[in-house]
């Protein structure tokens, strides 16, 4: 398993072998305040690269989380469907939204110091 | 250009507040976050520093020229009242949603913080004379069921929706939010005082972010958003505020609307899931079609809430919104969000 990278796009992801797992940072929740709504995908869905997976409302704004490579879903977080603030409490952790098969890799993504220099 | 700071600044940064800009200021947006603040309100007390909204001394000899500019009646009011009004241009449009407190010896008047030079200007334009205590007040809004119980032992507390004096306070049991509360003008002076007094109370700050969801759920109009100067008090369901019986500018329109009904009109909205209907969202009953001025999530309904203007009376309550390409239905409320 590699390290969490994570997108200037404010999404991170995690490569386990072919499958991702894919959130957004703590800078971004932090940037949305509460976080009332997500609409998840459906199984099965495919994605490309920088395709919009996630909705996310929260109070201040609604935001778009995008697909960090070309994949296609293979489990979402229902736990955000009824408790969208672990987004918030938790965003690397728990907050995750969903899985995916990458259909084709692209681990591009910046190293957790990298995006530290970025969003400061 | 650098955004303008309350005399309460330093004191927000020390509480790590996130800051938000708005209009020409930088306000704080939250502290501990939007719905914890909100919850704060609802159930005990929370308080807003509301400096970056004006702050205008005004004397009784400009009372029946004020008069001239608002659609309610701020003469027969008795002393000691506070009153909900709006300046009106000469369509009958809204200038500016204000409050009024009446004194003995002057009248406050309180301007949104985004209309504040134009308010100024149009009382000049019209030769009304004020003396402008922006710089050297403060105005810190304290709301909450449990306010009046932790205050009462330094503030001789008014009745509701009537004016106030202690200690060199001026106030008003008036807010924005719903609840119970009062608003307080303090001198640069006295700011520390009363701050440190408000925290031992136990009364948390709040910020921007809060008082729109607790405004929006409380019912309650925002200027830019429900009344704009293409809006008149009667468009958006504000008639009640409309009690001046003198001519005013744009009381003509006001009246034909009132007697014609045939005018666009602001509805109040849910929508039965977290799904925000915001701003600019597109609705439709039947065929009237609509324009959402405001939409949030209500914590206390635990749905989406909003206000929308229709381009005129909608003859059913189904509501069908455009989000973002999805239709999502929503209903009409014709009675307020929180009973």
């Amino acid at each position: 398993m590699s390290d969490i990278k994570y997108l200037e796009t404010h999404e991170w992801y995690l490569i386990n072998e072919e499958v991702i797992t894919v959130g957004i940072s703590d800078f971004a929740q932090n940037e949305l305040g509460d976080i009332v709504y997500v609409t998840l995908p459906e199984v099965g869905q495919t994605f490309e690269k920088g395709g919009a997976v996630v909705e996310v409302e929260a109070t201040k704004t609604v935001a778009e989380a995008y697909a960090p490579m070309d994949c296609t879903i293979t489990e979402v977080n229902t736990q955000l469907e009824t408790e969208p603030e672990t987004i918030n409490n938790d965003p690397c952790g728990d907050g995750w939204m969903f899985k995916a098969k990458v259909n084709a890799i692209d681990d591009s993504g910046m190293s957790y110091q990298e995006y530290e220099a970025f969003v400061s | 250009m650098d955004k303008k700071t309350t005399q309460l600044h330093s004191f927000h940064e020390s509480n790590n507040a996130k800051f938000i800009d708005f209009g020409d200021w930088s306000m704080p947006f939250s502290y501990e976050g939007t719905l914890k603040e909100h919850d704060i309100v609802r159930n005990s007390s929370g308080f807003f520093d509301v400096s970056h909204m004006g702050r205008l001394e005004i004397n009784y000899t400009e009372l029946d020229k004020i008069s001239t500019l608002i659609c309610s009646d701020l003469i027969n009011i008795p002393v000691n009242k506070a009153l909900y009004s709006i300046f009106t241009n000469e369509n009958g449009n809204a200038l500016d949603d204000v409050i009024f407190w009446k004194f003995e010896d002057k009248i406050i008047l309180i301007p949104n913080a985004s209309n504040e030079s134009k308010i100024k200007s149009h009382l000049l334009d019209h030769k009304i004379n004020f003396i402008d205590k922006s710089t050297e007040t403060v105005l810190i809004a304290v709301q909450g069921p449990k306010t009046i119980e932790l205050m009462n032992d330094r503030f001789d507390i008014p009745d509701k929706f009537s004016t106030g004096q202690s200690e060199g306070y001026i106030y008003a049991r008036t807010g924005y939010t719903g609840e119970d509360g009062i608003e307080i003008m303090a001198n640069n002076s006295d700011v520390d005082s009363l701050i440190s007094f408000l925290t031992q109370k136990g009364i948390k700050p709040c910020g921007l972010g809060s008082r729109d969801t607790l405004r929006l759920e409380a019912s309650l109009p925002l200027y830019g958003f429900e009344l704009t100067e293409d809006i008149t008090p009667v468009e958006a369901s504000l008639s009640w505020t409309i009690t001046n019986n003198r001519d005013f500018l744009g009381s003509d329109t006001i009246k034909s609307q009132l007697d014609e009904g045939n005018h666009k009109i602001l509805k109040k909205f849910t929508i039965d899931s977290r799904k925000i209907a915001r701003t600019d969202t597109l609705g439709s009953a039947g065929d009237v079609k609509g324009t959402v001025t405001s939409g949030n999530f209500s914590p206390v309904l635990n749905k989406s809430i909003g206000f929308i203007m229709f381009e005129n009376k909608p003859s059913q309550d189904l509501i069908e919104f455009d989000i973002r390409g999805n239709l999502i239905e929503g209903n009409i409320v014709n009675k307020r969000f929180l009973s």
